[in-house]
């Protein structure tokens, strides 16, 4: 027995940077989230005095929309899209490889250099954006697109689906081509038309595909920070400030690190629950299929 | 050529088309770059009538780009055999057991997936300042190494269990301990792992912003992303600056993806899919 036990020491290294870096620091934000603690000197406790300023103010009501606002148009915009991709590229298969390649490269670049590139893409001064409408004679819908409170999250949500649509279709056409043969080729001899042979045999057998493409892009667009951060700084009006940025502000722009705490555990809270939500609505639904 | 070939190749073609249209802006970053910023001005959308290095020249001279690339190299290397090694250690009992420590470590392991970075940075920048980690290669080293060590363990974790266990059970008639049997026998196994698991580490070390923008402070450390950043700001940033440090910042990952776009795309969606 005691042989046996030795086993877990392999595990104990790994074990301690978890809890050093994991559970340790959400112990400790939660401690700093009741305090008044401004990064140097004494932390004051302060009871809910954080949580309070958190709900009585809409500006982080707002934050908090807008975070999920964001996630919602970038999953739903990129899971369809790629899979409109990988429908398309599953059923021509000498290009395939290709495209895919294409539409992964966005992926490999930092979100710095992309939010810089867009961010001069979308400029109202000589950007590519404006300048490629006035070339096709829609000088008309010309404009700041993220100097413009109604257009800036669309804009920025744009690019980070433009970024990452080529990952949602690598991982969709992985789960197309764990399709059975004998399945798409039932479906050819009975006469089904491609959008068919979609509609009603790929689509409900890609289930674990969707599930892992929906997850995925919600854990990564429920922090996004360095976009707006870059492009729009979370203006106009508010319109583009993200949760995180707030977090990010309030330590190093105000040194308000119980308040960032405070945050940090809401945020912390809003990941569990939409994962919660998500990962039981999806399972049940692969089971169902 | 029948009818439906040419409707299948108009279709493949267009295809083509409508892929190679998403990669505009990267042609656009490159084409701007060699441009001045008065062309630029002019004709936002002209090409180069000449390939102009001048803007190069400058971002080179500003950037302390070589440097950075430099920090980014070892940084990743030092992070890549930090995350292998605790996290196949880990994975190996985890893969061989399963009783009521195992499901905890990996529910633990879970939440630190889970967990955004922006929970724990603020208490983890506390902690580095009180440790005096704060602007230190072994600080930054630290924290990537955490990062990345949750998905190293499920990854490892899943990779080992599909190894036979014949080869453990005859070294352990031969009375070996459950390290020699981890170094002897499992690690040499876990190469193709390794592999795909160093280029999610590439990845996130190259590209990845937050931390080395909070934990770094002094230019000589700046990875490539901050120098990019630090030389750029955030007002009033001018094309014939933004666009070589654009193509400079990617150039290095861009140049890897060419040469190993099959095995990248492979291992980035197998890592998601596992």
């Amino acid at each position: 027995m005691h042989r046996n036990l030795r086993i877990y020491w392999l595990t104990a290294p790994a074990l301690l940077v978890i809890a050093c870096f994991f559970i340790y620091p959400i112990l400790l934000s939660l401690q700093m989230s009741f305090t008044d603690f401004r990064g140097v000197g004494e932390a004051e406790y302060v009871g809910w005095k954080n949580y309070d300023r958190f709900l009585s103010r809409s500006r982080y009501a707002n934050a908090i929309w807008v975070t999920l606002k964001f996630t919602v148009i970038v999953v739903v915009v990129q899971t369809l899209l790629g899979l409109l991709f990988a429908a398309l590229l599953h059923r021509m298969p000498a290009i395939r490889n290709f495209c895919r390649a294409v539409l992964f490269t966005p992926a490999m670049m930092s979100f710095v250099v992309v939010g810089y590139v867009w961010q001069f893409i979308y400029s109202p001064f000589s950007g590519g954006l404006n300048a490629l409408l006035a070339a096709v004679g829609l000088d008309s819908l010309a404009r700041g697109w993220l100097g413009d409170p109604d257009t800036a999250l669309y804009a920025i949500a744009f690019t980070h689906v433009w970024m990452f649509v080529g990952y949602t279709t690598a991982i969709f056409l992985v789960g197309f081509a764990n399709i059975p043969q004998e399945i798409e080729e039932a479906g050819r001899l009975d006469g089904a038309k491609s959008w068919q042979r979609f509609w009603y045999l790929e689509r409900p057998l890609l289930a674990g595909s969707f599930t892992v493409n929906i997850i995925l892009s919600t854990i990564g667009t429920l922090k996004t920070f360095e976009l707006p951060f870059i492009m729009t700084r979370g203006g106009p009006d508010r319109a583009t400030n993200t949760l995180s940025l707030e977090i990010v502000n309030n330590l190093f722009g105000a040194y308000r690190f119980g308040f960032a705490s405070a945050l940090s555990i809401v945020m912390l809270i809003m990941v569990v629950l939409v994962a919660l939500v998500q990962n039981g609505y999806l399972r049940r639904r692969e089971e169902n299929t | 050529m029948t009818l439906p070939r040419i409707a299948s190749f108009a279709a493949q073609a267009a295809m083509v088309c409508i892929v190679l249209v998403m990669l505009t802006p990267v042609f656009y970053m490159i084409a701007m770059s060699l441009r001045t910023a008065a062309e630029i001005v002019e004709q936002p959308l002209g090409l180069p009538d000449r390939l102009y290095f001048g803007n190069y020249v400058n971002a080179l001279s500003q950037m302390a780009y070589l440097r950075s690339v430099v920090n980014s190299i070892g940084i990743t290397l030092a992070v890549t055999v930090l995350v292998a090694f605790l996290g196949s250690m880990a994975a190996y009992p985890l893969a061989r057991r399963t009783n009521r420590f195992t499901r905890l470590v990996i529910m633990l392991v879970a939440l630190g997936l889970a967990t955004p970075p922006f929970v724990t940075i603020t208490p983890i920048y506390v902690i580095f300042r009180n440790l005096g980690l704060l602007d230190s290669y072994l600080g930054i080293i630290l924290a990537f190494t955490a990062l990345n060590l949750p998905l190293a363990v499920f990854f490892y974790t899943s990779f080992i269990g599909a190894i036979p266990k014949e080869l453990e059970e005859a070294a352990r008639l031969d009375n070996c301990n459950d390290w020699q049997i981890y170094w002897y026998i499992i690690r040499p196994l876990l190469g193709p792992a390794t592999a795909t698991l160093s280029l999610f580490v590439t990845l996130m070390v190259w590209n990845d912003f937050t931390y080395p923008l909070l934990l770094l402070t002094s230019p000589e450390k700046f990875t490539v992303m901050i120098s990019v950043y630090r030389f750029l700001g955030n007002l009033n940033v001018q094309p014939d600056q933004l666009f070589p440090a654009a193509v400079l910042g990617s150039l290095p990952l861009l140049v890897l993806f060419v040469i190993f776009q099959r095995r990248i795309v492979a291992g980035v969606t197998a890592g998601a899919v596992k």
